[in-house]
């Protein structure tokens, strides 16, 4: 970026008049993209929250504005435990994703300092992401299931006698599921910080006496942090907007806020739904805005 | 030294890793070739055939499994992820192009850009649904949900090219100038040639982030669906081996895609070098 703006202050110097001119065709060239933001980004936003408002008839919605779906949403168990199921998911899966991901990121990031192997480690993590994310999820029903992998290899392990049920159809495969899907958002930011460090000072650290938790306390966890926190960020928008990954490991036990919205459409129930948008949107622009004070990424990267 | 302990330790558990990224494939690749069409999507594997992968190319005898409706929804799914792909790389490559230079309301601009990738598709899908049934707009998946894949796809060809922009010589655009070429046809003959990897791994990230796009589609598409749609709808009734074998395919037709990628990626810089070298002598 530096080097961008610093050749045309350049040119600008130069020529006064070609900065105004330099503007303008910055904005001719930048206008379609704007422009296509604004009208099928923005305005679809901005209809959900005027749509929250709107008066619901049995199947179409009126502009009266009223509070009547707010009310079904906050005076309904059902509506209300799926928002406590959609935050009690989305922190699990953010602390799986985490614990999960984060020796592979050190081992990655640290101890693989060959350039090659390093990339072609984070490229076995990516290669997953070939397959059709739907194809992927529903893969995980004849790994979990009754009949599936996992109980016969470990009845045939002798481990247990019976195969264990509550693998699928439940929370448990839910944050299997998603764990496994979105695990390498967090592998990949943590390692990427991680490969920053300078080796001299984990050099110096051991040798004035530290050992591995210590090290790993003290300098290599705050200096992944900025990783932590992108991964994070990743992390929870897609937890937070899912609801394909539920549908087809909970049996529609486990109901999240999205899945919520795609009944609410479903039975053309515009005003609902849009309820729901409006406080899924508002949880994440929370969680982002409070992971973004853990650390100023603007600083930091 | 502990790294002597630790490393090895932490070699083993990266194996697990890959093996719990990838174990669901395996055992979708094995079930692929279950016998059909009494075998379910379960162990134990009854006989091995091909059944499935005959089944969804159309050449198996009926039974009482329908076939996916893979043949047109996979037209429509890859037509709409070619849309997607050059409308947002064109508008991409303008964007980082406008963003080369300084002007009001720049980090305004790059965060309305960004906010496309960030919002989860189902919110977009049902803006983007809402709109529609308010204005009597009919939504179909070349018109609302090219709309939305564009919105998705766009920031990631924007951010792409800005990062090839970043570490671009504008000496050389300079030197074309003031030689007297036209500003359009230095684009094209100057700047086009240096930043086409860039253009290359844009293109490829919104062809496949569209063609896999899942939950924006679902509201946007109408009645009509794409291939994802039409996986979608298998979750809901019983699942079959078809199903697998289709993964399989898939993948590999992904394979194909990356391949071809790679192959493009490697001349245009064998090219770039020769050129190189060529100024060189």
């Amino acid at each position: 970026m530096t080097l961008v703006t610093s050749t045309s202050a350049e040119v600008d110097v130069g020529a006064p008049a070609s900065n105004e001119r330099g503007s303008l065709s910055a904005y001719v060239l930048l206008a379609p993209a704007v422009i296509w933001m604004t009208l099928f980004l923005v305005v679809p936003m901005a209809m959900i929250i005027y749509v929250s408002f709107w008066t619901q008839t049995t199947f179409k919605i009126e502009p009266r504005l009223t509070l009547d779906s707010w009310q079904t949403f906050f005076s309904s168990d059902a509506y209300l435990s799926s928002l406590w199921t959609t935050l009690r998911i989305w922190l699990i899966v953010l602390v799986t994703t985490f614990v999960v991901g984060y020796p592979t990121a050190i081992y990655v990031g640290l101890f693989v300092r060959n350039k090659t192997l390093q990339t072609s480690l984070l490229v076995l993590c990516v290669i997953p992401f070939w397959t059709s994310f739907l194809i992927r999820v529903l893969a995980w029903r004849p790994m979990l299931g009754k009949e599936g992998a996992i109980n016969i290899i470990l009845m045939k392990a002798g481990i247990i006698t019976q195969p264990i049920e509550a693998l699928l159809f439940t929370d448990l495969s839910v944050v299997i599921g998603m764990t496994q899907i979105y695990v390498v958002f967090m592998v990949g930011p943590i390692a990427f910080m991680l490969g920053r460090i300078d080796p001299n000072i984990l050099e110096a650290a051991r040798d004035l006496g530290a050992d591995f938790w210590r090290i790993l306390r003290k300098i290599i966890f705050p200096l992944s942090l900025p990783g932590v926190v992108v991964g994070a960020i990743f992390v929870s928008v897609m937890v937070l907007g899912e609801f394909a990954t539920s549908a087809a490991l909970s049996g529609r036990k486990v109901n999240l806020l999205g899945n919520i919205i795609v009944t609410q459409v479903g039975s053309l129930k515009w005003a609902l739904a849009s309820v729901v948008g409006v406080i899924l949107t508002a949880i994440m622009a929370l969680v982002i805005a409070g992971l973004l004070r853990v650390v100023d990424l603007k600083k930091e990267l | 030294m502990e790294s002597r302990v630790l490393k090895p330790i932490l070699a083993i558990y990266v194996a697990l890793f890959l093996l719990f990224l990838y174990g669901p494939f395996i055992v979708l690749g094995i079930l692929s070739f279950q016998q059909g069409p009494e075998g379910g999507p379960q162990f134990p594997i009854v006989e091995w055939s091909t059944f499935w992968y005959q089944h969804i190319l159309g050449l198996a005898p009926p039974s009482r499994v329908s076939p996916l409706p893979i043949g047109i929804s996979l037209f429509r799914s890859m037509t709409l992820a070619f849309m997607t792909m050059v409308t947002s790389t064109v508008l991409g490559v303008m964007a980082a192009q406008a963003f080369r230079k300084n002007f009001r309301g720049k980090t305004t601009a790059f965060y309305l850009i960004v906010l496309g990738m960030i919002v989860p598709g189902v919110l977009v899908g049902l803006g983007s649904a809402l709109v529609a049934t308010t204005t009597g707009i009919e939504r179909h998946w070349w018109s609302t949900a090219f709309a939305t894949h564009v919105v998705y796809t766009l920031p990631f060809a924007f951010l792409v090219m800005l990062a090839i922009f970043n570490r671009f010589d504008s000496t050389v655009e300079e030197a074309s100038w003031s030689l007297g070429v036209s500003p359009s046809r230095t684009f094209r003959k100057v700047t086009f040639p240096l930043i086409f990897p860039g253009v290359l791994s844009a293109m490829l990230f919104a062809f496949t982030l569209s063609y896999d796009e899942f939950s924006r589609t679902l509201f946007s598409s109408g009645r009509e669906q794409t291939l994802p749609l039409a996986i979608y709808s298998t979750f809901s009734v019983e699942i079959h081996p078809n199903i697998f074998a289709f993964g399989v395919l898939t993948t590999l037709f992904s394979f194909a895609l990356l391949t071809v990628y790679a192959v493009l990626m490697m001349l245009s810089v064998r090219r770039a070098r020769r050129v190189a070298i060529q100024e060189a002598i």
